[in-house]
């Protein structure tokens, strides 16, 4: 609301000036204005004025003693962006116009880190994208280092080195081949950001499993499942059984406890048992013991 | 007196409130109350136009609403309504028996079983208001054909159309069962000696018609306009007062027993008195004829005489009509019983009234029609905050909690309580009731819950109220996801992921705004104006000729038929 | 004179008709009385009028009144009797009504005779058919049905153990920074679509996978699109399909455009939504002897086994057919009626449009579960 209002304002006060910027003379403005820095406005004449300054969501009104430097404290103009300043007196009005940049020093980082949870071992498969901001929350267009790390325990860092372009800066990494949280970092200056990547395993490798008979029961069990990567496949991943014999199925989806899936069927002779998780196939056995 | 000593209290204690469709029309009032001149009300049906049922009792509602609030504005236009009944029936009695039963029949009014019986257990305003408007406005009929009496004209039609306004089938079946009676009886009057020309007869029956159906039409022109242009597609709904009385006999205490109360005595006399005395011989066919139909489905008379309608309409409201076709006999009975029994005749009288009055009030007491008591503003906060409202709602177990809910929340449902304002396909093409109730309609009510579930992202529906686990299995195998729960996980709240927010339907059922304009001065223009005209001086009203004699005479006979 | 003859008549006239409409009332008052529609309860002079009796019994839900209908009620108890027709333990059956039933006589003689009873109930999830080949018997002038009861299994008193996984969920909080992640939605990707055309309209399948390593809650919706881009419609797969997904599990699903011509349509938009949830990886239920019988009559049945501790109250089977080269052909569903107990099978059959089943090569099934106060 008051970002509104203050915008408000500077419309009413460029619109009140205007007029008289026809007439006017010049102001002498420094040039280039770091945010939130002090500076001052030197002027001439004698008298009492008035100086409207506007710019992007601020907007000042301050009486003024003409012949003497008008002072800004640190913190004044905070907003960075292109600002019009008109100083009004009785008898002459003098406008300017001047550039606040943002301040050259990181202060806060916007990170993105995308997504939050994807498969080990994936080539690029990590995106991170980081907006820089001075103290006064302006967007530093400067092109700034940004330092990204993506550590996991008991594998090496991955670290690139970005330069920010229009206050942004992107990249892309792979996830580690071992599974865990991986600790994505993005650094510019003495300001730093993280977040957590969780890597978990992938599709399994080489399903296989065994039957044993039991009773009138077969158990099926699968060997431990891992990924390509070796990593044990997530417990709770579900694996389906199915028995097929004499034109009829079983099947069972049972989810991974301990990375192995046991599942007991009828022991039928000459039943052929395959094993799938998700598009994977695994081994198949065709059962020839007695029922 | 009677009126104040009887219903005054019972309406002060809010009774009504529990009935069937009380909050029905409190829901309808509160829209007028904050729209008055826009009958698109969005809270139900995903929108829908209030002006598919005449407004006059709602909108007087909404307005005493503004002094007394919304639940005592109800009980004070109720209350005026039975007081109104009480003239209505004494003035229309007076047509057909004498001024002494004419007022124990008026007295009799307060007592009936079935006026209780639609106040506390069915709610019916709409119809307890016109039937009493429709009553006062017979005797001016009767004056203008037989006696052409210009003022008696004005005062007729104001009333009549005042009646249109509160509940056009009042207006239509009235005609059947009360009108048409009275013009027998104009002209069986007219052989007793004042004459009426049967030229004049029928040019006043003409003028009557014709200036009451322009006047209808124009005080009621959107309610036409949308009946035309949408007529009501909703297939069939089940309703118990089409059972038959003796095959459901549960039913029949409910629609029969209540009502009636111990006016059943008096029906040997209705009969037997009615057919001897020739000029009550058109009002005991009328009340023959709406005893008939209003029994529902124990005879083939509702459904051959009605047609489609019978599967439309409730038929309690024939009883009610009934009930009061049947009072000018109650009175003339009442009145004989009283000379030839005196107190032991004013006590029996006395207990059989109480007792049939006693037990329809009862009635909605031991059997209400909102069995489930338990409140609905915690649900309604809840739609109320962070947003919620911003979809649409259905809620599942609520019974008539629904337009108590409407009345609270802001947000808009898919469902609702007026089964001939609904348009979505979805409810029209099954025979299943309010969404709510789906699991009372079987299978088509069902059907009908499925159906608008399955569409639930069409109507931005979002909110699932659950008050009965009998639905849950539909809801989880449907996609909805449990989110919160209210009153002590008494109500569960499902959600859907991905539905849209509701926005405004661009219905072309949406009255335009003239409508909107006519709709919000013309109905309650009407009933001021039926007000003001009646307050017109009358001129002395002479009674008919020949009634004193003529019952007198055959008084004799049919008491000792009755002895 | 003649107002006593008025007076006769229409008292006459009112009980004539009140005995009319109770002897043949109109649909709307027979459907609340509960009978048939050949009008009210008859004597049990022939099989079909005592089955008949019977079935008005059961929908009116007397049952004592249909108990004692039955010629051999000396083999089981009344409470049997409910528990054959309603179920022992909370099921689609405990709240069904019954809709509709026929009576279909099958074979008669001088004694006894066989009579089929097919009744439609009516539940919150749709209707179910349960069919009974009754035999009636003859005693003096009535005749009797002998009802086939099927007693339900009994859990006996035990402790089972479970340790199936579940899955808890916290969320990210109102006062987290912008930029900062939440959990992410599960992934999950359509592995097969396939629209065909039927009689109803056009029919969307497909396979859904979840192919992440948390459960996911899903569904599909599809938009028809026609030649100029336009949207002709959009219906999503409402139960027609499993919405709770654990890690790598696949779902079949089913999407029905009403009145919608194949040809009409250009292109198909899907759209598959995710939502992490809380979500138990129990129960467990097993298919058994999965088997299509061929068409004509094709019909997919097996048995379900709840390999778990926890009873089933609702079952919902999807079955999904494929034709030699694999591809999806056809998608079916059947709500069981009964609940299911731990390690007690429970059939199912569904049936196949006979035209699709000719194409079927493979077939697989899944179940989605319901357990009342369960976890959701």
């Amino acid at each position: 609301m008051s970002r509104v209002r203050v915008s408000w304002l500077a419309v009413i006060v460029s619109a009140a000036v205007l007029p008289a910027l026809a007439q006017s003379g010049a102001l002498d403005l420094p040039k280039n204005i770091e945010a939130g820095s002090a500076f001052s406005i030197p002027t001439t004449g004698a008298g009492k004025a008035t100086l409207y300054v506007a710019g992007p969501a601020q907007a000042l009104k301050r009486e003024v003693q003409l012949g003497q430097p008008i002072a800004f404290a640190a913190g004044d103009l905070s907003n960075a962006g292109h600002y019009l300043a008109v100083l009004r007196s009785d008898s002459s009005t003098e406008t300017g116009e001047f550039d606040v940049a943002p301040a050259s020093t990181p202060a806060a980082l916007s990170f993105l880190a995308k997504p939050s949870r994807l498969p080990a071992g994936l080539q690029n498969g990590i995106t991170g994208a980081v907006y820089v901001f001075d103290s006064f929350q302006n967007l530093i267009t400067k092109p700034t280092q940004v330092n990204f790390q993506l550590s996991v325990a008991a594998a090496p860092t991955q670290a690139r080195t970005v330069t920010t372009s229009q206050g942004a800066a992107w990249t892309e990494m792979n996830s580690a081949t071992k599974e865990g949280n991986a600790k994505f970092v993005a650094q510019a200056g003495n300001v730093s950001a993280a977040r957590v990547i969780q890597q978990v395993p992938g599709d399994p490798c080489g399903l296989k499993m065994s039957a044993r008979q039991v009773g009138d029961k077969l158990q099926l069990e699968t060997d431990p499942l891992r990924d390509c990567s070796g990593n044990a496949v997530t417990d709770g991943t579900i694996v389906t059984f199915t028995e097929s014999w004499n034109g009829s199925q079983t099947t069972v989806d049972v989810p991974l406890k301990h990375s192995v899936a046991q599942a007991e069927v009828p022991a039928r002779s000459g039943a052929r048992i395959s094993v799938a998780t998700g598009v994977v196939m695994g081994n198949e056995i065709r059962w020839e013991g007695q029922p | 007196m009677a009126v104040f000593a009887v219903h005054l209290p019972l309406l002060l204690m809010g009774l009504p409130l529990k009935s069937y469709d009380t909050n029905f029309h409190i829901f309808f009032a509160s829209h007028y109350l904050h729209h008055w001149f826009n009958p698109w009300n969005a809270k139900w049906y995903a929108g829908f136009s209030q002006t598919t049922y005449p407004p006059l009792p709602q909108q007087w509602v909404a307005l005493v609403s503004r002094l007394i609030g919304l639940d005592l504005a109800y009980m004070a236009v109720q209350f005026a309504a039975i007081l109104l009944l009480a003239l209505g029936v004494y003035r229309f009695a007076l047509l057909w028996v004498n001024q002494r039963a004419a007022s124990l029949a008026a007295l009799a009014s307060v007592f009936l079983g079935s006026e209780s019986f639609l106040v506390y257990s069915a709610g019916q305003l709409s119809t307890t208001a016109a039937a009493p408007l429709y009553l006062n406005a017979l005797p001016y009929m009767f004056e203008w054909i037989r006696e052409g009496k210009w003022r008696s004209f004005l005062k007729g039609a104001a009333l009549f159309t005042a009646a249109a306004a509160a509940h056009h089938a009042t207006l239509l079946f009235g005609s059947m069962f009360f009108a048409i009676p009275v013009l027998a009886l104009v002209l069986i009057d007219r052989q007793g000696g004042e004459r009426v020309s049967t030229g004049a007869f029928v040019m006043r029956t003409v003028v009557m018609t014709a200036v009451v159906g322009a006047a209808v039409a124009l005080v009621l022109l959107p309610f036409w306009i949308a009946l035309i242009h949408y007529p009501v597609t909703q297939t069939p709904i089940p309703h118990a007062s089409r059972a038959n009385y003796i095959l459901s006999p549960q039913w029949g205490v409910n629609y029969f027993v209540v009502p009636y109360g111990f006016l059943v005595l008096a029906l040997p006399f209705i009969f037997v008195r009615g057919s001897v005395v020739a000029r009550l011989r058109p009002l005991l066919l009328g009340f023959w004829l709406a005893f008939l139909v209003g029994l529902g489905g124990t005879t083939p008379v509702g459904r051959v005489l009605l047609g489609r309608a019978f599967d439309v309409l409730t038929m309690e409201r024939f009883s009610y009509w009934a009930t009061l076709l049947a009072l000018p006999f109650v009175g003339l009975l009442a009145a004989e019983l009283i000379d030839r029994y005196r107190l032991r005749a004013v006590a029996g009288l006395t207990l059989a009234a109480t007792a049939t009055c006693a037990l329809a009030v009862a009635w909605s007491t031991y059997r209400p029609a909102d069995a489930q008591d338990f409140k609905v503003d915690a649900v309604a906060n809840w739609l109320n905050r962070d947003g919620h409202d911003n979809y649409r709602y259905v809620t599942l177990g609520f019974g008539n909690k629904i337009s108590r809910l409407a009345v609270l929340t802001d947000a808009s449902s898919v469902d609702g309580e007026w089964n001939s304002g609904r348009m979505l396909p979805e409810l029209t093409a099954h025979a299943g009731g309010a969404l709510t109730s789906s699991k009372y309609f079987g299978k088509e009510g069902l059907d009908a819950l499925h159906a608008i579930l399955d569409h639930a992202d069409r109507y931005s529906l979002k909110w699932v109220f659950v008050r009965d686990p009998y639905y849950e299995p539909l809801l989880s195998f449907g996609g909805w996801r449990r989110v919160d729960n209210l009153e002590d996980r008494t109500v569960t709240v499902w959600s859907k992921d991905g539905v849209p927010p509701a926005t405004t339907v661009n219905a072309p059922q949406m009255p335009p705004a003239w409508q909107g304009l006519m709709w919000g001065t013309l109905p309650l223009g009407s009933s001021i104006l039926a007000i003001l005209v009646v307050l017109l001086p009358d001129s002395r009203r002479r009674a008919p000729v020949g009634v004193e004699s003529d019952i007198a005479q055959e008084d004799y006979v049919s008491g000792r038929l009755v002895s | 004179m003649g107002g006593r003859f008025l007076a006769l008549f229409l008292v006459a006239a009112t009980i004539a008709l009140v005995v009319v409409g109770t002897l043949w009332p109109v649909p709307a008052a027979a459907a609340y009385a509960g009978m048939s529609p050949s009008g009210i309860m008859h004597s049990p002079s022939t099989p079909e009028s005592a089955v008949d009796n019977l079935a008005i019994a059961i929908g009116h839900q007397d049952w004592p009144k249909a108990y004692s209908e039955l010629s051999n009620k000396a083999e089981f108890t009344e409470q049997d009797f409910l528990h054959d027709l309603t179920g022992s333990y909370p099921s689609l059956r405990t709240y069904a009504i019954l809709d509709t039933y026929q009576v279909q006589p099958l074979h008669v003689s001088d004694s006894d005779a066989q009579v089929r009873l097919r009744m439609r109930w009516s539940t919150v999830v749709g209707t179910f058919l349960d069919t009974r080949n009754l035999q009636v018997v003859r005693n003096g002038d009535q005749w009797a049905p002998v009802w086939p009861i099927v007693k339900e299994t009994r859990v006996p008193p035990q402790v089972i153990a479970v340790n199936y996984l579940r899955w808890d969920v916290i969320y990210r909080g109102p006062a987290d920074d912008w930029g900062a992640q939440d959990v992410e939605a599960p992934h999950v990707r359509i592995v097969d679509m396939h629209p065909v055309e039927r009689a109803a309209g056009v029919v969307v399948l497909g396979e859904l996978l979840n192919e992440d390593v948390v459960p996911a809650y899903v569904s599909v919706k599809a938009t028809l699109l026609a030649k100029n881009g336009s949207a002709i419609a959009t219906e999503d797969s409402f139960d027609k399909i499993s919405h709770l997904l654990l890690p790598k599990q696949v779902t079949p699903f089913l999407i029905t455009f009403p009145n919608v011509s194949l040809s009409e349509v250009d292109s198909i938009h899907m759209d598959p939504m995710s939502n992490l949830v809380a979500a138990s990886a129990d129960p467990v239920v097993e298919i058994q002897n999965q088997k299509l019988s061929p068409a004509p009559d094709a019909i997919f049945g097996g048995d379900l086994v709840n390999q778990s501790g926890q009873i089933v109250n609702i079952a919902h089977v999807l079955g999904t057919f494929y034709d030699q080269s694999g591809q999806l052909v056809w998608v079916a569903d059947q709500y069981i009626d009964r609940a299911l107990l731990p390690q007690t099978p429970v059939s199912f059959s569904m049936p196949v449009p006979e035209d699709l089943a000719r194409k079927v090569s493979t077939e697989r099934a899944v179940v989605a579960t319901y357990s009342s106060g369960g976890f959701q």
